[in-house]
């Protein structure tokens, strides 16, 4: 952020340091869903475990986070700017909360899928991945650098995830058709492929926030046709 | 009055001449005044005293005139009660009583008297002088003298105006002179602010040319000097940040230069490669704004805390991301508050799969020398314990121990041959080989073992085929250690096709087509890995040394063939080599 004129340094640097911290929760995020997708294409199901059990850390800090916004606001009773830095820092510390969760999922799921056979060359899930995780990095960095255009990308990248979603339903559709034997593994990765998506809406879901906190303007519930339109 | 030196020299000069002049002038008015007063007081009491003798002898009334005009003065003479006698100006009757008068008084008592009045009557300032009349020691009367100070007035206003038209010349000559002295003075002094002046810009060329031999002189001299300091001063060390920022810039290692608030202060170009950042959104941000590495964001607290130089190995992002060996120190001699952090990235991906490499490898070999060694321990022991007696079972160990010490004596020999092979001490003598040829002398080597299992070999080889550019050896190793896998993994009776072509790249083909076991597409890759097999079991029982393949794909790369591997499981496995076609001359 550019630098404020508060009256109280301690209050800039309560406002610093939930910032610092919810930048650190990203990259936790980040690795997670790297080492979770990691575990899955090496087939290292010892790194999986490592995944669901490093959540513990995301979840504390997420807590910590939240409290330290919750006293913020209780203290210093904030008005615009700092109001909506505040508001939108919990909710966007929920949601990349949850994104951990999803990384979890994930991990969980690679450990039975490793145990057998690789039903087909993993293609298209690591390329949702990437995206999703390169959604992730750019949201944050919109925040870092309260940009607006960045933001904006992050919100129609989501499109392309979705329909690698879509893409990866129906090939494992006709996998599943051929062979029963397939099911199992198929079913896997069709959760983890939804997981993906999911992470990707939530990093969408960042992105909007961080316009709000920019513009002020809440581009939640904008209809598919108005996407196209420049926000920023 | 202005901040300005030539200004308060020149005031300075002009106020003190003008002043003195003035001064002067005035004393001198004064001193004149005061002696022509002097003058005229003595004057008039030569006279009073004369008139007092002529009083003293007779009636002076009628005479009265004369003498006044005589003593260019009013002659009056008062009894001794200061009434009025007689006065050679005005009407007796009408005049009031003198004895008041101050220099009646002073004449009274002192014996003279002299006193100067302005006097109304006449608009001048009027000295008075009386002497008493004496009779014996009694006073009878006194006779005063009154003269205008007409003439005093006169002089005094000469005087006055010609000290006024001094004032003017001397003032006029003055200014000029003084201003002259000053600028004079000052301009050295002025030419010395404007050269530091430039200097406080940065230009720091140039010399003072003031030559004086006073204070000034000596120091523009003195400045002089330092200045030839400063510059060689400068330059050095502009050499040596141009060193240093030559050797940053181009150092193979990342470097990124924290302030002390923690904030990225300046980083070099192999930092912008290695993290894939552009210097313009990073600088000025944290390390954590910048690009959330939660692995050098713990190194970093870590540092913080202990404030001991941290050194780790983190990993860079991506599923195949790079493994870095951080350093995280501070930077000796910088003042208190304001420390910089240093952090230096050495890019160790490369090692680090080296040597798992090597891990593997050794783990590999160790395995593949331990299985036969077992083997052959196992069946020495068993004969050890009794089974040498038995003529028909010894003579059957003594040959399995035999098989199993071929086989390590195989594997000892490709693993020499590889490691020659790859470290280039393999001589490889190039000529013009026919494919065919070779190929002949190969299959004869192999017929026992496919007759063995009954397999059939197709052949399909023009007459007119190129010449390639091989070893002799080599070449018949190539095709020995493929034509032995297609052997090895094809069901009995079954069959293995050879053909050879030309194809329009300069290559010919050697395809060898089995039909075989195939081989697992993701598998393919891997084959050409030292000890690398897909059915682990199946493959030794063979007779295998797992480096078969390796031995065949680093020959490959030496001969600037390439060899490709096509399979299916359940169906067949074909193998292509492509060797360079050879062109007259040139054996390269």
């Amino acid at each position: 952020m550019e630098e404020r004129g508060h009256t109280s340094r301690s209050y800039e640097r309560a406002l610093q340091d939930i910032k610092e911290n919810l930048l650190y929760l990203g990259g936790l995020t980040e690795k997670a869903i790297q080492n979770a997708m990691k575990s899955l294409l090496d087939r290292n199901s010892e790194l999986a475990r490592e995944v669901i059990e490093a959540d513990a850390v995301i979840n504390r800090l997420d807590e910590e986070i939240e409290g330290k916004c919750i006293d913020a606001i209780a203290l210093r009773q904030p008005v615009a700017r700092d109001l909506r830095f505040l508001t939108t820092a919990i909710k966007i510390n929920a949601h990349l909360e949850r994104i951990g969760d999803m990384a979890v999922n994930i991990a969980e799921k690679a450990i039975p899928l490793n145990e057998e056979p690789q039903l087909k060359p993993y293609i298209d899930l690591p390329r949702m991945s990437d995206i999703a995780q390169k959604m992730i990095k750019k949201s944050l960095d919109a925040l870092v650098g309260e940009n607006c255009e960045l933001a904006d990308e992050v919100i129609k990248e989501d499109e392309i995830v979705d329909s690698l979603n879509d893409q990866i339903f129906r090939e494992l559709l006709t996998f599943m058709l051929e062979d029963p034997r397939t099911i199992h593994r198929a079913i896997l990765i069709m959760q983890i492929s939804k997981n993906l998506e999911r992470i990707s809406d939530h990093a969408t879901s960042i992105a909007i926030l961080v316009i709000y906190l920019v513009t002020g303007k809440n581009v939640r519930h904008q209809n598919r046709e108005k996407k196209s339109q420049k926000i920023c | 009055m202005k901040n300005n030196l030539f200004y308060k020299i020149f005031a300075t000069y002009i106020i003190i001449i003008l002043l003195s002049v003035v001064v002067i002038g005035f004393q001198t008015t004064r001193q004149i005044k005061a002696r022509l007063l002097e003058q005229i007081e003595t004057d008039l009491t030569t006279y009073a005293g004369m008139i007092d003798l002529a009083y003293t002898r007779g009636d002076i009334k009628n005479k009265l005139d004369q003498l006044a005009k005589i003593a260019d003065a009013r002659i009056t003479v008062i009894d001794a009660t200061g009434t009025v006698l007689i006065d050679s100006e005005a009407k007796v009757s009408e005049m009031d009583n003198h004895l008041n008068r101050t220099e009646i008084q002073e004449a009274r008592i002192k014996g003279k008297g002299a006193s100067k009045r302005y006097s109304h009557t006449l608009q001048i300032d009027t000295l008075y002088v009386a002497l008493p009349i004496r009779e014996g020691s009694d006073i009878k009367g006194y006779i005063r003298l009154a003269r205008p100070l007409l003439e005093v007035r006169n002089s005094i206003r000469q005087f006055n105006w010609i000290i006024f038209q001094s004032i003017l010349l001397l003032g006029a000559l003055s200014f000029i002179i003084a201003f002259i002295f000053s600028a004079r003075l000052v301009s050295p002094i002025q030419e010395m602010e404007q050269f530091t002046q430039k200097l406080r810009d940065g230009e720091i060329s140039g010399t003072l040319l003031i030559d004086s031999s006073d204070e000034v002189g000596r120091l523009a001299r003195n400045i002089n000097f330092m200045m030839t300091e400063l510059r060689e001063k400068v330059q050095f060390a502009n050499e040596e940040k141009g060193k240093l920022e030559a050797a940053f810039a181009s150092m193979t290692d990342a470097v990124l230069v924290l302030d002390s608030q923690g904030r990225i202060e300046a980083l070099n170009k192999s930092f912008k490669s290695i993290f894939g950042v552009r210097r313009r959104n990073i600088l000025g941000r944290t390390p954590l704004e910048a690009f959330r590495n939660i692995e050098l964001q713990n190194a970093l607290e870590d540092y913080k805390e202990t404030g001991k130089p941290v050194s780790r190995e983190i990993s860079l992002g991506a599923v195949n991301g790079s493994i870095l060996d951080v350093n995280i120190s501070s930077i000796q001699g910088l003042p208190k508050g304001e420390e910089k952090t240093m952090i230096v990235f050495h890019d160790v991906t490369q090692l680090k799969k080296l040597e798992k490499m090597r891990v593997d490898f050794v783990a590999n070999v160790s395995h593949e020398i331990k299985t036969p060694l077992t083997a052959i321990l196992g069946f020495i022991e068993t004969l050890q314990d009794g089974a040498i007696e038995e003529e028909e079972t010894a003579r059957k160990f003594l040959q399995t121990i035999g098989k199993h010490a071929e086989r390590l004596n195989r594997l000892v020999d490709d693993l020499l041959e590889l490691s020659d092979i790859e470290l280039g001490e393999t001589r490889l003598f190039f000529e013009s080989v026919s494919v065919s040829g070779i190929l002949e002398s190969v299959l004869s080597m192999i017929e026992p073992k496919a007759s063995n299992k009954a397999l059939t070999i197709e052949k399909d080889m023009p007459d007119d085929l190129s010449p390639i550019i091989a070893d002799r050896d080599k070449l018949n190793q190539i095709l020995l250690n493929v034509l032995d896998n297609a052997v090895k993994f094809t069901p009995e009776s079954e069959s293995i096709s050879i053909a050879a072509f030309d194809d329009s790249e300069g290559y010919v083909v050697v395809e060898i087509k089995d039909t075989g076991i195939g081989i697992p597409k993701d598998e393919i890759p891997r084959l050409g890995e030292r000890f690398y097999r897909v059915d682990k079991t199946r493959s030794r029982e063979l007779g295998g040394t797992g480096l078969g393949l390796s031995i065949v794909k680093h020959l490959m790369i030496a001969h600037n063939g390439k060899i490709e591997i096509a399979s299916q499981l359940g169906i067949g496995t074909t193998v292509s080599l492509y060797f360079p076609v050879y062109k007259g001359e040139d054996t390269g």
